[in-house]
């Protein structure tokens, strides 16, 4: 009896000190051929593909690495008798550039901060913003939001970003003042949407709200059945989500009301993206539809090795989707046929990037690639987990 | 084997737990104990066989003294004489762990459903899709609420409060059945186990998610329940020390080549009628547990 009850006390130690971890699956922002992402291990990097291509030492001219300041939650989900199962901060929203500085949003457990940092090369020091090159944080100091797992935008110099507190939060770009805040009263996991001077933003208590870009008062709200974790699309008169209950939805963007749905066989989690009247959505049944955007009837389907999380992206008549499973599939848009496809053999979490030819994946294992879509070469990897 | 695991055991305890908490009005902490509660029922009989076994075999433990006394330096001997007395007695030794390998599976499923079901990261809210089923009531319960009572489920408490209870009532627990050893060593495992095993349960409570811990103080309020009503009191919670050891009979035997027929002593066959009593009295409780 005392051996048994032994056994299940190391185990749930071992169990609960390795127990849920966060990692972070960050896309790219490009600016003047340099490719920022926020890495797994919790820093922000700035890579040259033209550098990569030449397998120079990292850092070249114009990359650099940037740790992310502690907000002081180590592991978060282990408590004190418990070594930390994660790094202190993660980040899963892609970040934004405006002008010499790129917005980078974290994810600390309950905590989280937007951060601005200089991308021609970051100036803080000891985790403090240089003023003098425009950095900042918010809130400053030690106080922190809740932490931010949807990517930030910038629309006129104002920089919106949703919070795991509930709140919409709209912040002067330049300087990091908040200009106004909404509170959704539900956590916040998507990247809001701007189209017409109206933010379109949902969250994990079912509800989609179209809020004024201007002082943040509410336009409409509309509640569906089940929590949503997708991002929003506008595209014409529709706003196109996921949601929990296996259904993506087509919303009038004027009033809120459900225009159709479409039945998949798991979570809507990816954001949807829009092309010529057709709705591209990735579900976590392993597969992506094309959907009809005005009658919300299947087009084809597309059966992945692993369910796809990372949102897909359009690039001419093709569009390429990446499986947690860790392959790549460039497929014609028009008719769902396979073109190419590219074995990573990691997950691949994190919105893709194409420019041009190339194609950026950012994978589990810690690595970035750079691949030529249209032959399916790995042109250069970079591999990240050895830098210190 | 890990799908086998997950079809079979995880995917269905998970699932109720989640169709519940929709159920509860969203109320996770109040699903974790309406399931606590519903298991232990589902698996009462067979915690009832175990708790009478353990008792039963308890009973004997002076007789097993005497035996390995007596048979130390002969081990075949001494397992055939000890099957002998089990046989007698009417008590099969593995009666007290078949019942517990049948629960442990459902423990470890309904602990791996809590850790799952809290799911606090994007990775282990991704990870949890892959194992709900395409009920109504699942999709509208995720994500689940984690505020109950002063508790985050998906924290640990950072009062003692949860760390106290998940202690205290697990020694309670354990004392209830632990009979006071005779033998010093094993008098200081036994007190090892009954205060260590607490100590560290409530340590661990302060590092995992307090859903975990309320789960392990609904379950351990049961068994003390259980304990109270199968046993017919407080059990070895009120024996204020160890007994006083059991008299060894002076006489040297010496070992001959073929076993002698062993003359039970007083000790012995009040000991046998003891265990013989048990066996008889749970049949009857059995019987009005559930019905002739």
């Amino acid at each position: 009896m005392s051996l048994i009850l032994c056994i299940a006390a190391l185990s749930l130690l071992v169990v609960g000190c390795s127990g849920p971890t966060f990692q972070g699956w960050s896309g790219f922002a490009a600016s003047d051929g340099v490719l920022c992402f926020g890495g797994i291990d919790g820093k922000v990097y700035a890579i040259s593909p033209t550098a990569r291509s030449q397998t120079l030492t990292f850092p070249a001219q114009d990359e650099w690495v940037f740790s992310i300041p502690s907000l002081g939650t180590p592991g978060a989900i282990c408590g004190p008798a418990c070594a930390p199962a994660s790094p202190g901060t993660s980040i899963y929203a892609t970040p934004v550039v405006l002008g010499d500085l790129i917005y980078v949003g974290v994810y600390a457990g309950d905590n989280g901060k937007m951060i601005a940092i200089n991308r021609l090369a970051p100036g803080y020091t000891e985790g403090v913003p240089l003023r003098s090159k425009g950095e900042w944080t918010y809130p400053s100091g030690v106080k922190s939001i809740g932490a931010i797992v949807g990517s930030p935008v910038v629309v006129d110099e104002t920089l919106y970003a949703g919070s795991s507190d509930g709140k919409l939060y709209a912040l002067d770009a330049l300087y990091g003042e908040k200009k106004w805040e909404f509170d959704t009263g539900g956590k916040i996991w998507t990247s809001p949407v701007i189209e017409g001077g109206v933010i379109y933003v949902s969250n994990f208590d079912r509800k989609l709200f179209a809020v004024s870009g201007a002082d943040g008062t509410l336009i409409w709200q509309t509640e569906l059945s089940s929590s949503i974790a997708s991002s929003p699309a506008v595209s014409g008169d529709n706003v196109f989500l996921g949601t929990f209950d296996n259904h993506l939805y087509a919303i009038d963007k004027a009033n809120g009301k459900v225009k159709w749905n479409f039945e998949g066989g798991n979570w809507f989690w990816s954001t949807p993206v829009v092309k010529d009247s057709t709705v591209y959505a990735g579900c976590l049944d392993n597969k992506i539809y094309a959907i009809d955007a005005g009658t919300g009837r299947e087009l084809w389907q597309f059966v992945a090795a692993g369910p796809i999380v990372s949102t897909p992206v359009l690039a001419n008549n093709l569009i390429v989707v990446a499986s947690q499973a860790g392959d790549i599939y460039v497929i014609d848009s028009g008719t769902g046929n396979l073109v190419q496809s590219i074995h990573i053999g990691s997950p691949v979490m994190a919105p893709l990037l194409v420019e041009e030819n190339m194609l950026y994946v950012h994978a589990g294992n810690l690595c970035v690639y750079g691949i030529d879509f249209q032959n399916g070469e790995k042109v250069w990897e970079f591999c990240y987990s050895s830098i210190e | 084997m890990v799908d086998i695991w997950n079809t079979i055991i995880l995917e269905p305890v998970l699932n109720s737990l989640i169709a519940l908490t929709n159920v509860l009005g969203g109320s996770f902490g109040l699903a974790i104990i309406v399931l606590t509660v519903v298991v232990r029922l589902a698996l009462f009989p067979l915690t009832v066989r175990q708790t009478q076994s353990t008792k039963a075999m308890q009973t004997l433990q002076p007789k097993i003294q005497e035996l390995q006394k007596k048979y130390g330096k002969n081990q075949q001997k001494l397992q055939q004489e000890m099957m002998k007395l089990y046989k007698e007695a009417g008590i099969n030794p593995l009666g007290c762990l078949w019942p517990m390998l049948i629960q442990l599976p459902i423990w470890i499923a309904l602990y791996q459903s809590i850790m799952q079901a809290l799911a606090a990261t994007p990775e282990s809210l991704l990870s949890l899709s892959q194992h709900l089923y395409s009920w109504a009531a699942v999709s509208h319960a995720i994500p689940l609420g984690d505020k109950f009572l002063w508790l985050n489920l998906s924290r640990p408490d950072p009062n003692l409060i949860l760390a106290i209870l998940v202690g205290g009532t697990m020694w309670v627990q354990q004392k209830m059945v632990t009979p006071p050893a005779t033998d010093p060593r094993q008098r200081s495992m036994t007190n090892m186990t009954t205060t260590m095993m607490p100590l560290m349960f409530g340590l661990f409570t302060l590092s995992f998610p307090s859903g975990l811990a309320l789960y392990w103080v609904v379950s351990n309020v049961i068994g003390i329940v259980i304990q109270y009503f199968v046993s017919g009191g407080w059990g070895y919670l009120r024996t204020p020390s160890a007994p006083k050891p059991v008299p060894i009979p002076t006489q040297k035997v010496i070992p001959a080549p073929k076993a002698p027929e062993v003359q039970p002593s007083k000790t012995l066959q009040k000991a046998t009628e003891e265990s013989k009593a048990i066996k008889k009295a749970s049949e009857e409780k059995k019987r009005g547990l559930f019905g002739r």
